[in-house]
């Protein structure tokens, strides 16, 4: 086993480039498999820039993103073990709940069953307010969009999961209850996983290592211990 | 944090449009000023200020039924306003302020104006002249505020706006037969606002009322959610279709779109236009002066199974704009999404077809050119069509739009196809000189299914492309 088997996602010499201003600059960074990677830094850190390159939805001035040692550009084999929610440009909105998750389900060659048994699954986390309510996704509140989105990411036993700010507009039982979920997988699947937060706390609870982007730029990078929490809380103290 | 510039990306295209617009004005100028000369010539016996007035009605009439179906809602800002210190009266007074700076309360001065001084000042005072075009602004104005509250008491009634459309042609068409004369009525209207000054109070008093209407309409509902009124759907208005499922990814990115379709109001109201593609044949086929004009039944056979899905594939991306992103970075074949768009937009082509077979009736030649434009539309427009959609990446945000709005619709996209269309009558008009018309309609139809042989290999051209550019595409979709 060489060491590069245990590496699922790398960017190297990554920048990103708008206007004349660099918003993304990272030389080196190894994601191993089945670690759980969490991304923090305030608005137009680039946190959002660099997931878009991760999954191929912008192409980078300079430099690369390797998945599976593979470059992810123009690429579609990643897309198959790698589940994704980054905004609401996820979710065909036109579509109910059900009818999403079954578009998505059947890309991914799942059956009706699997389908049935997805969604079966996901009740608790969904709280009886998402499914089996006759309406259209663009009806939903902000709240259960999130959780569809999340969700379909998660559907078809993704081995790379990135999500931009999952928690945010959650309810509280739901944040809790999404955290015990990625918990599990990690246990359980040993999911590589991508996740940005502005709540420190729950990307405390949920990484086993954090970056912290400020301009572009990855300015610590920690494994997170018992004093990570306290760390991370005075690097953004004003 | 500074991304790209939206008015620097789009500096040319914005060139392009605002260079199109001063064309658009300076026509309807010049209409103005040579309309009296061509009424004079066309209709020798008669004032062209009579004849102006008899079909001025059918403008109004028309005109309300296009702002109907155009003008937007000035209220979907209004939450932003209701939080100031500013009393709920005047927000009114200031959104209906707004709507009357709509262009379209502006554009047809420039036609009514310059007739006035020459058609209408050829027979009338000055003072008359000024009686009548006053009664104009008012009326003009009178019409956007009523479209305006029809829309809201309305609400996206498409077919509602499709009967009151075909209604207008009827009533058009018996007058143009001489069963009803509202030519008659409209002269009777309009000559006498010309002749008496005064009258134009009428016109300014129902403008008042318009405006009264509307102003209290919205003072009763200032909250947001009583003003933009959420339409329900029934969301299983589309059901199961097995053979589709069979047919794996192809068949749900069908039904996806026939989902798409079905479930905003802008893509709705086009199905409703339909019948206005495939009915354009009955406008020319009658007339003994298209008879012999093959050339131009050319263009009517391409436009008539080529309109819907010229709409359909030149924005066949721009559609999923809100979900493009999802799009590119799901398990979904590329070169099979691609040949799902291209099976819909030939689907629909063919459809519309067969729609137009019964024309045989005016003539088996008919029939034949159909048949080649058909060939021809998804043989190689069809290709064309959704090549150049993919340099299209322009936001249409379906979920905000309402019908008929050309949010996401650039002038310049249509004038690239313009050549595309005239194509088939550049193709046919040498042979039909040399006297060998069939021989140039086969060609069309030749070229037709030759293209459709060669599928395989457009599909790979346009996936080449779609690769090459979705980056650009995507960061336009998404619209920030």
């Amino acid at each position: 086993m060489t060491i590069n088997d245990h590496i699922m996602i790398t960017a190297k010499n990554l920048t990103k480039v708008y206007s004349g201003t660099t918003v993304l600059d990272i030389t080196d960074l190894l994601i191993p498999v089945g670690e759980s990677f969490g991304l923090v830094g305030n608005n137009g850190a680039g946190k959002t820039t660099f997931f878009r390159l991760i999954l191929d939805l912008i192409r980078p001035q300079t430099g690369l993103v390797t998945s599976k040692e593979k470059n992810v550009a123009g690429r579609e084999d990643w897309k198959n073990y790698t589940g994704s929610y980054l905004d609401r440009n996820f979710l065909i909105d036109y579509l109910t709940p059900e009818e999403y998750f079954e578009f998505n389900g059947r890309i991914h060659g799942l059956s009706k069953e699997d389908i049935a048994q997805f969604m079966e699954s996901m009740m608790d986390f969904f709280n009886d307010e998402v499914l089996g309510k006759k309406k259209f996704i663009r009806d939903l509140s902000r709240g259960n969009q999130q959780k569809i989105g999340v969700a379909a990411a998660l559907m078809a036993d993704p081995e790379v999961l990135i999500l931009d700010e999952p928690f945010n507009s959650l309810d509280p039982s739901s944040q809790i209850r999404l955290k015990n979920m990625l918990n599990k997988l990690k246990k359980e699947k040993q999911v590589t996983m991508m996740i940005s937060s502005h709540d420190l706390n729950h990307v405390t609870e949920v990484c086993d290592r954090i970056a912290i982007l400020e301009k572009g730029i990855i300015v610590k990078d920690l494994k997170t211990t018992e004093s990570t929490l306290k760390e991370l809380q005075s690097y953004f103290a004003v | 944090m500074k991304r790209s510039n939206i008015w620097q990306r789009n500096l040319a295209a914005n060139i392009g449009i605002g260079f199109l617009v001063i064309l658009l004005l300076f026509y309807l100028l010049l209409i103005g000023l040579f309309l009296d000369p061509v009424l004079r010539d066309l209709f020798p016996d008669r004032e062209p200020a009579s004849v102006f007035n008899s079909i001025l009605l059918y403008y109004f009439m028309f005109d309300l039924f296009i702002r109907y179906m155009m003008q937007g809602l000035p209220t979907f800002d209004i939450e932003s306003f209701l939080h100031l210190p500013v009393k709920r009266s005047s927000v009114v007074h200031f959104m209906m302020f707004r709507s009357g700076l709509n262009l379209l309360n502006f554009l047809p001065m420039l036609v009514f104006v310059p007739f006035a001084l020459t058609g209408l000042a050829a027979v009338y005072s000055s003072l008359q002249v000024f009686g009548w075009i006053l009664s104009m602004i008012f009326l003009i104005f009178m019409n956007n505020f009523i479209a305006t509250y029809l829309k809201r008491q309305l609400v996206s009634k498409a077919w509602i706006t499709g009967l009151a459309g075909l209604a207008l042609i009827v009533i058009a068409v018996l007058d143009g037969f001489g069963f009803i004369k509202l030519t008659n009525i409209s002269g009777l209207i309009f000559d006498n606002l010309a002749k008496q000054p005064l009258l134009c109070l009428i016109p300014f008093v129902l403008m008042g009322l318009a405006y009264l209407l509307q102003y209290f309409f919205l003072l009763a509902r200032m909250y947001p959610e009583e003003i933009i009124r959420r339409k329900t759907y029934d969301v299983s208005d589309i059901p199961r279709i097995k053979y589709l499922e069979s047919m794996g990814l192809t068949g749900d990115l069908i039904m996806l779109e026939m989902k798409l379709w079905w479930r905003h109001k802008r893509t709705k109201s086009m199905i409703y236009l339909l019948p206005l593609f495939v009915l354009y044949g009955f406008f020319f086929y009658p007339m003994p002066q298209y008879k012999n004009q093959w050339g131009f039944l050319v263009f009517v056979g391409i436009f008539m199974s080529g309109g819907l899905m010229m709409n359909y594939l030149n924005y066949a991306f721009g559609y999923e704009s809100n979900y493009f992103d999802g799009i590119l970075t799901r398990k979904i074949d590329m070169s099979r999404y691609i040949r799902a768009k291209m099976t819909i937009g030939m689907l629909i082509c063919t459809f519309c077809y067969f729609i137009t077979i019964p024309y045989v009736f005016f003539g088996w030649h008919i029939l034949f050119i159909n048949t080649v434009t058909y060939l021809f539309n998804i043989g190689f427009l069809s290709f064309l069509l959704l090549f150049m959609a993919t340099y299209n990446k322009m936001r249409m945000d379906l979920s905000k739009s309402s019908s008929f709005n050309y949010q996401g619709v650039s002038a310049m996209n249509w004038l690239v196809l313009l050549p595309a269309f005239l194509l088939p009558v550049i193709i046919f008009l040498p042979f039909s000189l040399l006297g060998m018309k069939y021989v140039g309609l086969s060609i069309i139809g030749l070229i037709g299914i030759s293209g459709f042989l060669f599928r395989k290999y457009w599909i790979r051209q346009i996936t080449g492309s779609f690769f090459a550019r979705k980056y650009i595409m995507a960061e336009g979709f998404r619209g920030n």
